[in-house]
This record gives structure tokens, C-alpha cells and sequence, in this order.
């Protein structure tokens, strides 16, 4: 089990990663979310003891990466967001290097490294130059690195960006198959990465974990809410005013401008019947509603939601406020060039 | 430890860099030694191959800088600090493994210059005993450089900086002996004292001058392993304060 404590890492002044904690079962394929810029590889370089937290602890198996780094790394294997391979060397080469700092016994190496290389199917370039691989070759060459010594950790940092879609395909059915064997953390900006291999999911924005869940308990979590699309001709803060106020609406996620005053909400609602108050309520201030639809809410916008927060605990209520005071002084600037001509 | 070692040492006789590195060396020392030739007197077939040594180094450790710049900073800028700072392997270990190979090539290099005693000595004798001391002296001298190059290194993520740097830190080690006869610290007797302890000039000219003296080696040896300890707090120092 990878246990991590309070932790939080500040660059300078700036915190980069606040108070996370979370656990990696054993036997688990952990998936860690975040936009760019959330944290995530510094909180990867972290629990590998590539960089020291400025609070907080990692502990692997019990043991603490900072307290004992040598014993805690032999049980982990790293895959970083850029791989570190020595372009200069060949893939074989490089590969019974990273087996000896590893600290693997010198009658082991060989075949490790020939079953690394079967595994990431680099077999067929294993004399060529690192210098002379594409993209996708290199990353290979970087997870078969990670997994040199079958650590029972395995830390993959995006292991699938600037793949092509059959390579991303790959990876992803090795890392399912790499379960039986591993406890793996996974990194990716991409929900439909974390979905298609992950059980559970810690999803991170702004250095902070938003939310600790299995997949299918954030679909579930979604329960019977709708989100609806209406199209209303009227004064966007009073539009939003007046939807906000009715019982059973729990959010508006968006409003994109279709026309002059003419607006497209998305509205999140508990049930169906509430979309009836809203028709009501709207007709009764004199707003013209054009069109409505209904769809089912997704993981992504789950995602969206939680991670389009800004730190600092705002409420959603501050957010949408926020939200209609830019758009006010914006619909007062066109109201403003109107006038001129 | 052995597998970094190894791998150190192969990428400097797999660059072509090394090789240049190494003529250039032989090339500086034959120089004088061809000038020792011709400026021979008909009577007297005496040379001193002390002089030099001595003369060598000056620009010989122009040459350090370049075998050590991509030390460290190579690895930082092509991403591959972290597959060694996330092996069990500590930087204590790292920065002996690639110091040992910096100097195994130094070694080397100074391993081949021995053809020119050689070949005096085919047609005449040499004194051995200063020739030993001469060498010891010029390889001591090389590690303390070795380690101040890795220092230098250890800085920052680029070669070239580092090699800037490198050159800079010798040139201040070869002139820290003007520096203390100037006039500034002529006046002060007190500082131009503690420089001249860093004085690593006339320490060298001990050797080439046939004199190996204990305090000396072991001088250079603590300048080594100060540097060295140096290029560990600089690599830790790193690591606590960005990536
Ligand atoms: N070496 C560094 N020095 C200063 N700030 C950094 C450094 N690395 C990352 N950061 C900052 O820390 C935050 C988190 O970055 P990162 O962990 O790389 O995010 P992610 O991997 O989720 O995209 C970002 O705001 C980034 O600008
Ligand atoms: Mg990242």
C-alpha cells in the first residue's frame, strides 16, 4: 500500500500540490486526474523520492520514501512525463544499465531486460539507437525501464501523451495486464483515459484532491440528475437570477451566446419535474424560451465541474456570481457601442 | 554504483569528444618537448621533463572543463536525473560513480603521454624518480580541477554554462597567486594569507620540481573531496528547491 500523508510542495512562494492525502490499495489501478498544471507529476516526483515534500509524508509499504529512499525506491518503478532515456545509447544497452543502478543481480539483468522488452514489444529495435526512435518507441523504452525488477509499484506520469491512437490502445491494454502483478498509479488530464483502466479515481485541480471515488460511484453519484439545454431570448443576469432561485435547481453550468440577448443555459436540475417550475417561472417574467432538451449528465462535466474551481474553497454561489458580474459589464459594453451608432 | 561507472566511461569513448580532448593533450605536450629538444646545447643532452609539467598544466586544465560540463548538466536537461535520483542509488554514490570516470579518463590520458619519456628514453636516460613525481603531482592536481568542473556542472542545465563556468573557476585557480601579490591584498597581509592558502600553484610546483611533499598530497586530495562534497550539496540543494 502507498500511503500519502498532508502531503504539500511548495516551488518558492508557490504551492504546487496543498494537504493531499490518498492511498493506493494493493492490486489496484489508481487513476490520478487532474488538468494540466494540477500537480500531478510533482506529486508523482514526490512519492518516487525525485524531489523532497515540503510537508507531509509517502510512505511505501510502511516505509518512508524520505527516511529510507533507497529500500522504498527498489519497490517502485517510474515512468515520467518526458522518458529518461539516454539518447546516445542503444535500447538493449540502456535497458541492462537501468537493470544495474536498479541494484537487479547481475545473473538476473538479461533476462529481465529480454522480458521487459517482450512485454513493451521493443524487441525488434533493441540494437538501434534511442537517438533514432519515434516518439511512441521512446515511451516504450521508458515503461520498460519502469517495469525492469517487477517493482510492485508501478507510476506511470501520462503514459499515453503524444501516442498515436493504436499505441494508446496498447498501452492501455498492457497496463490492464500489468494489474495482475502491480499496484499502479496512473496520471492523465484525460477522463476517457482514467476510465477505460481505472477502478478508482482521485481527481486533483489546483494542488488540491476534489474528490476520492470509484468510477462508478461518481456515475452513480450523478443519480437521477438532468441537465437541461434551453434557449432563452432576455437579460442574462436576470435569466439567471430567476432560474437560480427556483427549488430543485442545483446548478447553471454554462450560458454561451447564441444571438443579440439570445442565450443557450445549462441548466443542472434534481429531477424532471423541476423543468416544469422553470418553464413556468420564465414564462411568468416575460422571457421567451426557444427551444429545450434534456440530456444526461457525464462523467466529463463531473470532471469539469470539480476541477474548474478555483483553490480557496469558494462556494459555487461566489463562483456564479462572479460569473454574471463579468457579464454584466459586458452586456452594458454592447450596450454602450449600440448607442454610438 | 559499478553499472553508472561503466556507463560513464563508455559514453566518453563513444563520443568522439574524448578523443579530440586526449590529441589535444598530447598536442600541448609536445610542444614543449620538441622546444626542450631543439633548445638542447650540443654538449649537454638535458632536458626536464618537471619544466614540463609545469608548463603543461597551464593550459592542460583549460581542457578539465570540457570532460566534465555534461556531468551533471546533461543529465537535468535531457531528463535523466530522475531515473537516477529514483534508483536506490544515493548522490553520494552518483557523484563518486562519475567522478571515478571522469578521472579514469584523465588517467588515461595522461597514461599516453608517458610515450614521450618513452621514447627519451630509448636514446638516453631518464630520471625516473621526478618523472614519477611529476605525474603524481599533474594527476592530483587534474582530480582537484575534475572535481571543481563537476561543481560547475552540478549548477546548471546546460553544457556550455557549465563549461563557462569551468573555465572561469580555473582561471581564478591559476591566478590566485596574482591575485594575492596585488596590490590590493599587498595591503592586506591578513587576506592575501588566506588566499595564498588556496594557493594550489606553488604546491604543484613542488611536484614538478621533484619534491613530494605529504602536506601536499594531501592538500589536493581534501580540495578534491571539499568540491566533491560541494557538488553533492549543490545536487540536494537543487532538489529541495525546484525540480
Ligand atoms: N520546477 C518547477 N518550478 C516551479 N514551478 C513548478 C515546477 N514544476 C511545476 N511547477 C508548477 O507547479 C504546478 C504543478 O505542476 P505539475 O505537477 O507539473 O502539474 P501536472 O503534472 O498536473 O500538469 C504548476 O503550476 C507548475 O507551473
Ligand atoms: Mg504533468
Amino acid at each position: 500500500m502507498i500511503e500519502i500523508k498532508n502531503l504539500t510542495k511548495y516551488y518558492g512562494k508557490n504551492a504546487a500540490v496543498r494537504n493531499i492525502t490518498f492511498s493506493v490499495l494493493d492490486n489496484e489501478i489508481l487513476g490520478f486526474l487532474g488538468p494540466n498544471g494540477a500537480g500531478k507529476s510533482t506529486t508523482m516526483n514526490i512519492v518516487t523520492g525525485y524531489l523532497p515534500s515540503t510537508a507531509g509524508n509517502v510512505l511505501i509499504d510502511g516505509i518512508d520514501i524520505a527516511q529510507e529512499p533507497s529500500k522504498a525506491k527498489r519497490m517502485i518503478g517510474y515512468l515520467p512525463e518526458i522518458p529518461p532515456v539516454y539518447v546516445d545509447m542503444k535500447v538493449k544497452e540502456y535497458l541492462l544499465f537501468c537493470a544495474g543502478i536498479k541494484g537487479i543481480k547481475r545473473s538476473e539483468r538479461k533476462a529481465q531486460v529480454e522480458n521487459a522488452m517482450d512485454k513493451l514489444k521493443v524487441k525488434d529495435v533493441e540494437n538501434r539507437l534511442i537517438r533514432n526512435l519515434s516518439k511512441g518507441y521512446r515511451q516504450r523504452v521508458g515503461f520498460a525501464q519502469a517495469i525492469l525488477g517487477d517493482p510492485k509499484y508501478l507510476i506511470l506520469d501520462e503514459p499515453t501523451v503524444g501516442l498515436d491512437p493504436n499505441q494508446v490502445i496498447e498501452v492501455r491494454n498492457l497496463i490492464r495486464s500489468l494489474k495482475k502483478d502491480h499496484t499502479i498509479i496512473l496520471s492523465s488530464h484525460i477522463l476517457a483515459e482514467i476510465q477505460a483502466v481505472c477502478e478508482r479515481v482521485v481527481i486533483i485541480s489546483h494542488g488540491e484532491v476534489r474528490a476520492i471515488d470509484t468510477i462508478k460511484n461518481l456515475e452513480d453519484s450523478l443519480g437521477g440528475a438532468l441537465i437541461l439545454l434551453m434557449k432563452i431570448t432576455g437579460k442574462k443576469s436576470d435569466v439567471t437570477e430567476c432560474i437560480r432561485n427556483i427549488d430543485g435547481v442545483v446548478n447553471i453550468i454554462d450560458a454561451s451566446m447564441e444571438d443579440e440577448g439570445v442565450y443557450t443555459y445549462k441548466i443542472e436540475i434534481k429531477d424532471d419535474g423541476v423543468r416544469k417550475d422553470i418553464m413556468t417561472a420564465l414564462v411568468k417574467n416575460d422571457f421567451e424560451i426557444d427551444e429545450v432538451s434534456t440530456e444526461k449528465p457525464n462523467l466529463e462535466e463531473v470532471f469539469v465541474k470539480l476541477t474548474a474551481q478555483p483553490p480557496r474553497k469558494k462556494g459555487l454561489k461566489d463562483l456564479l456570481d462572479e460569473y454574471d458580474d463579468e457579464a454584466e459589464a459586458s452586456d452594458e459594453q454592447n450596450d454602450g457601442s449600440k448607442e454610438d451608432k | 554504483m559499478f553499472s553508472l561507472y561503466k556507463k560513464e566511461l563508455r559514453s566518453y569513448f563513444f563520443s568522439p569528444f574524448a578523443y579530440v580532448i586526449a590529441a589535444l593533450f598530447l598536442l600541448i605536450f609536445a610542444i614543449p618537448f620538441i622546444n626542450g629538444i631543439a633548445n638542447l646545447s650540443g654538449t649537454e643532452y638535458k632536458f626536464s621533463f618537471s619544466n614540463i609539467f609545469y608548463n603543461n598544466f597551464f593550459y592542460f586544465i583549460f581542457l578539465i572543463p570540457a570532460l566534465t560540463m555534461r556531468t551533471f548538466a546533461d543529465e537535468r536537461k535531457s531528463g535523466t536525473e530522475v531515473l537516477l535520483m529514483t534508483s536506490p542509488l544515493n548522490v553520494f554514490q552518483i557523484v563518486a560513480a562519475k567522478f571515478l570516470a571522469v578521472s579514469t579518463v584523465f588517467l588515461m590520458m595522461i597514461a599516453l603521454t608517458n610515450f614521450y619519456p618513452i621514447i627519451t628514453a630509448m636514446t638516453g636516460d631518464v630520471m625516473i624518480s621526478s618523472l614519477i613525481c611529476g605525474y603524481t603531482g599533474f594527476f592530483l592536481w587534474g582530480l582537484v580541477c575534475i572535481s571543481i568542473g563537476m561543481l560547475m556542472s552540478s549548477f546548471t542545465e546546460s553544457p556550455i554554462i557549465a563549461a563557462i563556468l569551468g573555465e572561469g573557476a580555473m582561471i581564478i585557480l591559476l591566478f590566485i597567486d596574482n591575485i594575492k601579490n596585488s596590490g590590493l591584498f599587498q595591503s592586506l597581509p591578513k587576506a592575501a594569507k588566506i588566499i595564498g592558502a588556496f594557493s594550489t600553484e606553488e604546491r604543484f610546483e613542488n611536484f614538478s620540481q621533484g619534491i613530494m611533499g605529504l602536506g601536499d598530497i594531501i592538500f589536493f586530495i581534501t580540495a578534491t573531496i571539499m568540491f566533491l562534497g560541494f557538488t553533492i550539496i549543490s545536487i540536494e540543494k537543487k532538489r529541495w528547491s525546484r525540480g
